[in-house]
């Protein structure tokens, strides 16, 4: 990204001069004509289309002429815009739309003048313009001419305090201090104001200051959103977006890599994490929702944000129908949704050197563990080899010998299914809160007796599985409500099943979760186990919780021997009020009359019932590990074991496989139950195609944003950042300039408004000395009142305010919680994440007074100040100076210092002294309109 | 950028071009706290209103009508059989299935008043101002979990970033106090589902959000002075801020120094009205019986108490949240812990603001985001038994007060209480009617973003619920 930035929104010309269609007309149409006689055909009255002139000078459905260019008064239009008659008028009465008499008399001109049409300015790819006056910046050689035009000249160049001022806290987001603004100031070089700039845009601080603006279209935070709201890791995205702006990334590639850098040839870990740009949409993990509704929400979220970050495209109407304004079909809505919706959404653990060094010394601990076990048998050797004989003896009974079977079919309702070498079946995709899997084997095996379904985790699962459950329930889990087997169609009897995870927590109660006794009441019933899944009852059923290393098994009896020659289909059944399907599992068949669920490993169930020789190392191992005289021996070995090194998680997304692609539907008024016809990916029709060598898919769409016939992207990026001398002006808003320009739309004065939440609170922290410079990490909890997330919260949150240097680190790492957000922030309008926002409020309330005046944060900045300030200068008027100068950075003038010492003498009359006498002072200063303003 | 002078430019834009919108008090941004040159900025309505004031008592986690209001002795007959999949259709539930049995209602129900409403055994005191109340049995919404339904009732929108109701009445009216602000919201309860995003101002201004008022510390955030401060010295460092920004003002010219200056004056005065407002020992000893209040101990009653006396200082929109009626278990055990906490203190404010002249021009809704079912939810694995889930087919919501007709039922249920076959009423048509009540023509209380004027009942075609109009 170019870090030539500045802050100047530029809005569009107003209304004045000659007809102008794009400028005049436009708007009026796009206001009161286009919704019945514009582009969506459903909407469409009386024939009529106004936004094409072909068809606005053909007749309508009255047989008039609609237009007739250069002749007003034959124009139907005109006679229906001016008529008085309530059935004739245009817009009609029913509509509440009244058009302005200004706005006829435009269509009046317009149509006087021969109603020529242009293409929307947007959707024109921009030209090099030529400058009108030489010699200036190009910024200002377009403003000044303007301003010649409007009578107005610019302001002069505002004072050296206001300007290093100005450009530090536009640049980092942090005021000067005293001796940081004094280097400008005093610097009587030329380049002294370039300089200043060139050493800010390569601070660290810039990152940090930029970021909060990309973060805010984003919409980054750091949980769910909706009603639990809980939280979720991804900050390593927020630093990504830091570091990428310091490494001054060019904007092309900062974006596709946030699109889909997961797709990049060769991605690096940094690629991948770049993609959480869209996997900071809500997830609602509230009781019994539809997983796939919210899902549709998220994909809908994506492709109106990606339409607003790069392509200034309102893109969300046409979530429900074809826009009325803009050329952009229902059908492109979800188009684009299919370029963007292939993908899974994991959790990704960051590899680092750090890390892998972990994983190794870890893998080295567990063989050297391992190693140790045996000697330290209570009794020694001759003890250990009795005792394992002994176990051989007894295990021997209990296994049987079990052989995998593998599905001819597979059919299920939703999750895509995988049989994998080692005979395991592998689940991905989208589940729902009803899943049901089809199995179909056939193998030469006669009178089997029972049946075995494995679990296992596997890495690719949520939460390593082995259960698919990605939201709400126990992540990585499985619910098992029901399970049949059949022959040709007929209930193959069960008598009984059993597992081996009977002793295991329930954790599924929702109303537990945050209550003990209702947790324990909770499992004091627990009916969950794989007996449940033989007794009709969907609410019951076996249950296996996720997490790494997870490893159990269901054994079920059949009540008559099965002849598998004839074929044999397995129904499983998983519903719950959360999606709770299978993900890792295999399934055996013994003939043994004895088959149980043994806990032992198939492996080692195997090898005992085989009475396999070449397995004794492993016998004895599993031996020593489950043997109860080496319970303590055996902890550190199976802890180490459950414990892995896995990196910092973060969110990502990642592209399908091509065997298990999304399908993508319209959806009629962008109503999740209403899905139509499929759609095939692809860019709205009325821009520029994707290439036509290139799959159509992410990558092809974020690369397309960048291509030099898209006319949108640039102009979009760069009205957000501009620089010029236009910026230095002063900010004073005089008479003249406030009665012809309030919003300062002609830019004749530099920019003058209230600063974001975080910069204030960020400048109240660097005046008091006590600002952080630790970059990234985990979100922190600066203090706030205690109610703000304990009520009306769900679960009442504790919000456990950080000690020591996270007690002061910059607000871009402020832990941003989306339904009980940092109330400081919120008071100064920064945003709660639920939403992409491209320009933020600037409000002004009586709660920002409060805030600045009364909360704990900024009393203790004020205290801070004071000790600083006490230490460093000596004299009222040296001191009143320090603290005006770390608040405002310029010198306080006589009467300011006049009217700052009648407050020092009243609160001496009042008998402060010392510390809190200029603590006073200082909270004084952190209130003033100037220390929370961008001069 | 100047908020205030952008909503003042468009203002004069349109009457200059006489677009017909009246003049909403989007005149001043500000004006959502009163802080304004003149005090009392109302605007204009489109009609003469009939409220001033709404307190909306907002029933989280969904009260069961069928144990409240709606009265369905079919049920009992019914009870442990499903219902057929003809009325049940396609719907979509949270934790039951559709073929669950129906659930026969777990209290006895009676007629009251002259109007003879029907209402169950657990609102005695509801029963006792029923002749002041419209009861409609036929509300229904699109939502069938809480916080996208929450959400929905209070703007509009299943998903956050709309406006609420609040801040859009907020909005359109401005403020009748300076000494408070304008849109409250308290919760009295367990959580609120839908969280920050039912009372905010979505893309409106964000002054017109709701200010929390906090059961503990302090009321509203920051309104008290930092321990250690004393009184005069909090005096003396307003004045110093004010003094200095005049100083300010006169160099820059900048409005928004001028708002700053006033909002200091605001945040002194909210400093002791905030108290005062929440300082219940002058309330007398019948008042505080008549609504169940222990005025130290935080409680629905003490929310109604307090709203009254919000409304008689200019408080415009009162958001009371009471959660907790989510019974997915023993609705029996629920409705009548609930009813324990609401309907002596819901019955209370309709007497209180009757005898003190107020009703008349104070708008009262009470329910909540959803119904229940009438199928029973049980569950093995859950521990749950007697319960019913989310029902967003039908569900019952009353008013009272300014605008309202009392001693009316409007609406009825089919004979299981599964879906409406009288006068449905959807939510945008109780945020028409409410707006209505306060003066404001629905379809014209607008604000416009990215090229679309946006409203608080959406695109969908609705109406005003006439029938219960006074």
């Amino acid at each position: 990204m170019t870090r030539h930035a500045l802050l100047f929104c530029l809005a569009l010309p107003a209304a004045g001069f000659a007809v102008d269609f794009n400028r005049d007309v436009r708007p009026v149409l796009a206001q009161h004509c286009f919704k019945c006689h514009g582009m969506d055909e459903q909407g469409r009255k009386g024939k009529l289309r106004l936004d094409l002139r072909d068809s606005a000078i053909g007749k309508g459905k009255s047989g008039e002429l609609a237009l007739v260019p250069g002749k007003p008064d034959a124009s139907e239009v005109i006679k229906r815009v001016f008529s008085t008659d309530e059935d004739d008028v245009m817009p009609p009465p029913h509509t509440k739309s009244v058009l302005p008499e200004s706005a006829k008399n435009i269509l009046k001109l317009w149509i006087a003048e021969g109603a020529p049409y242009e293409a929307h300015w947007a959707y024109v790819p921009p030209k090099q313009a030529a400058l009108p006056i030489a010699g200036v910046h190009p910024i200002d050689s377009f403003i000044q001419d303007r301003l010649t035009k409007e009578g107005l000249k610019p302001s002069a160049e505002a004072d050296r305090f206001t300007l290093v001022r100005r450009v530090y806290l536009d640049l980092t987001g942090l005021p000067p201090t005293p001796k940081e603004a004094d280097a400008f100031v005093n610097d009587k070089a030329p380049d002294a104001y370039d300089k200043l700039v060139d050493h800010l845009l390569a601070s660290k601080q810039y990152g940090e200051r930029w970021a909060r603006r990309w973060l805010d279209l984003a919409r980054y935070a750091d949980t769910n959103g909706f009603e639990k709201d809980r939280p979720r890791q991804i900050w390593p995205y927020r630093d990504w977006v830091v570091k990428a702006l310091n490494a001054d990334m060019p904007f092309d590639q900062f974006s596709i890599k946030q699109l889909a850098g997961d797709m990049l040839p060769n991605a690096t870990p940094d690629d991948l994490i770049a993609t959480g740009f869209h996997r900071n949409t809500m997830l609602n993990e509230e009781g019994g929702i539809d997983p796939n509704e919210y899902r549709f929400y998220a994909m809908v979220d994506r492709v109106s944000v990606t339409g607003t970050a790069w392509m200034g495209l309102t893109m969300n109407c046409c979530q429900c129908h074809t826009h009325k304004y803009d050329p952009i079909l229902h059908t492109d809505f979800y188009r684009t949704l299919a370029l963007l919706n292939n993908a899974s959404e994991p959790t990704y653990f960051i590899p680092t050197p750090e890390v892998s060094a972990q994983q190794k010394a870890q893998a080295a601990k567990i063989a050297k563990l391992e190693a140790e076990l045996p000697a330290k048998f209570p009794g020694g050797k001759a003890a250990m080899e009795s005792r394992f004989a002994g176990w051989i003896e007894g295990e021997s009974h209990r296994a049987s010998k079990w052989e995998v079977i593998r599905p001819t079919k597979m059919t299920t309702t939703m999750p895509h299914l995988e049989q994998q070498a080692d005979g395991f079946i592998l689940g991905s995709g989208d589940i729902s809160k009803s899943d049901v899997y089809d199995l179909s084997f056939k193998a030469p095996i006669k009178g089997v007796r029972a049946l075995r379904i494995e679990v296992t985790s596997h890495s690719s699962l949520p939460n390593d599985g082995p259960g698919l459950t990605n939201y709400e329930g126990p992540l990585g889990g499985f619910f098992m409500s029901e399970f049949q087997a059949l022959q040709n169609g007929q209930r193959a009897k069960i008598a009984r099943a059993e597992d081996t995870n009977d002793d295991e927590d329930d954790r599924i109660n929702d109303a537990a979760a945050s209550n003990p006794k209702a947790k324990a009441k909770a499992a004091a019933k627990k009916k969950n186990n794989a007996g449940a899944t033989l007794d009709g009852e969907m609410s019951s059923g076996w249950q296996v919780l996720g997490g790494y290393g997870v490893q159990h098994a269901a054994v079920f009896h059949f009540e008559q021997p099965v002849d598998l020659t004839n074929g044999l289909d397995l129904k499983m059944l998983f519903e719950k009020h959360f999606a709770c399907p299978l993900g890792h599992f295999r399934v055996s068949v013994t003939t043994s009359d004895h088959a149980e669920a043994t806990g032992l490993p198939a492996e080692v169930e195997d090898a005992l019932a085989t009475g396999d020789k070449s397995k004794q190392e492993m016998l004895l191992r599993s031996f020593l590990e489950t043997a109860p005289e080496m319970e303590q021996a055996a902890k550190p070995l199976l802890i180490a074991r459950k414990t892995p090194p896995r990196g910092q998680a973060t969110l990502v997304m990642e592209e399908r496989p091509a065997n298990n692609p999304r399908v993508t539907h319209r959806y009629y008024r962008g109503e999740y139950l209403q899905p139509k016809e499929e759609v095939t990916p692809g860019v709205p029709a009325f821009l520029p195609a994707l290439p036509k060598d290139a799959p159509a898919n992410r990558l092809t769409f974020a690369k397309w944003l960048f291509a030099p016939e898209n006319p949108l992207t640039a102009r979009v990026t760069v009205n957000r950042q501009w620089t010029s001398a236009t910026y230095k002006q002063s900010s004073r808003i005089t008479p003249e300039l406030a009665q012809k320009d309030p919003e300062n739309i002609l830019l004749a004065r530099g920019a003058r408004f209230r600063l974001d939440a975080e910069v204030i609170r960020d400048s109240a922290l660097k005046a008091a000395g006590v600002l952080s410079p630790k970059m990234g990490g985990p979100g922190v909890y600066p203090p706030q009142p205690a109610s703000v997330t304990s009520e009306g919260t769900y679960g009442k949150v504790e919000w456990k305010t950080s000690e020591g240097e996270d007690h002061y680190r910059r607000s871009l790492y402020t832990f941003t919680k989306r339904t009980a957000p940092f109330a400081m922030a919120t008071t100064f309008d920064a945003p709660t994440g639920e939403s992409c926002l491209a320009k933020r409020e600037v409000s002004n309330s009586p709660l920002q007074a409060l805030t600045l005046l009364n909360d704990q944060m900024f009393m203790e900045a004020a205290q801070a100040m004071a000790k600083q300030v006490i230490a460093e200068s000596k004299t009222d008027d040296e001191r009143l100076q320090n603290i005006f100068r770390r608040v405002a950075t310029r010198p306080a003038a006589p009467d300011e210092l006049a009217l700052l010492k009648v407050f020092l003498q009243k609160q001496r009359e009042r008998k402060v002294e010392g510390e809190a006498l200029w603590a006073d002072v200082s909270r004084a200063a952190l209130n003033l309109d100037e220390a929370i303003t961008h001069p | 950028m100047n908020t205030s002078n952008i909503t003042r430019r468009h203002f004069f834009q349109d009457c200059a071009v006489g677009t017909g919108k009246i003049a909403l008090a989007s005149l001043l941004a500000e004006s959502a706290y009163g802080v304004t040159q003149s005090p009392n900025v109302t605007a204009p309505t489109h009609f003469p209103p009939k409220a001033k004031a709404v307190i909306h008592m907002f029933m989280a986690g969904a009260p069961s009508q069928l144990e409240l209001f709606d009265n369905k002795p079919m049920l009992t007959k019914y009870e442990g059989k499903p219902l057929p999949p003809s009325i049940i259709g396609g719907q979509r539930y949270a934790f039951i299935r559709p073929d669950a049995a129906v659930l026969g209602p777990r209290f006895k129900f009676a007629k009251h008043g002259q109007c003879g409403a029907e209402l169950s055994e657990m609102l005695p005191h509801l029963a006792s101002v029923v002749d002041d109340i419209a009861i409609v049995k036929s509300c229904r919404t699109t939502q069938f979990n809480h916080a996208p339904a929450q959400i929905y009732m209070n703007t509009g929108f299943s998903q956050p970033g709309r406006p609420s109701m609040g801040s859009w009445i907020t909005y359109g009216l401005g403020a009748e106090t300076r000494d408070l602000p304008s849109f409250v919201v308290m919760s009295t309860g367990s959580g609120i589902s839908g969280g920050a995003a039912c009372w905010s101002s979505g893309f409106l201004p964000s002054v017109y959000s709701g200010t929390r008022f906090r059961n503990t510390g302090d009321p509203i955030l920051n309104v008290s002075t930092p321990q250690g401060i004393e009184a005069g010295t909090q005096r003396d460092t307003i004045e110093l801020i004010n003094a200095m920004n005049q100083r300010r003002l006169k160099l820059d010219g900048d409005s928004e120094t001028g708002t700053r200056i006033a909002n200091y004056e605001m945040a002194y005065r909210l400093q002791s009205s905030a108290p005062e407002l929440m300082d219940l020992t002058k309330e007398d000893e019948a008042t505080l019986k008549m609504y169940g209040c222990d005025p130290k101990v935080p409680s629905c009653a003490r929310a109604c108490l307090l709203a009254r006396r919000m409304v008689e200082r200019g408080v415009r929109f009162f958001n009371i949240y009471n959660e907790g009626w989510d019974a997915h278990s023993d609705v029996a055990g629920n409705v009548k812990k609930n009813c324990g906490i609401t309907d002596q203190a819901s019955a209370a404010l309709i007497k209180d603001l009757k005898q003190r002249g107020l009703l008349d021009s104070t708008l009262v809704v009470w329910g909540g985001e959803f119904g229940r079912t009438p199928m029973v939810e049980a569950s093995v694995s859950l521990g749950r038994s007697l319960g019913r889930d989310h029902h967003p087919q039908a569900f019952t919501m009353w008013m009272a007060g300014g605008g309202i007709k009392g001693g009316v039922t409007l609406g009825a249920t089919d004979e299981m209480g599964f879906n409406i076959i009288e006068d449905e009423t959807h939510v945008a048509d109780l945020q028409a009617t409410i707006l209505h009540c306060l003066g404001i023509d629905h379809e014209r209380l607008t604000f416009s973003k990215a090229g679309l004027d946006f409203k608080l009942t959406g695109v969908e075609p609705c109406h005003v619920i006439k029938q219960i109009l006074a």
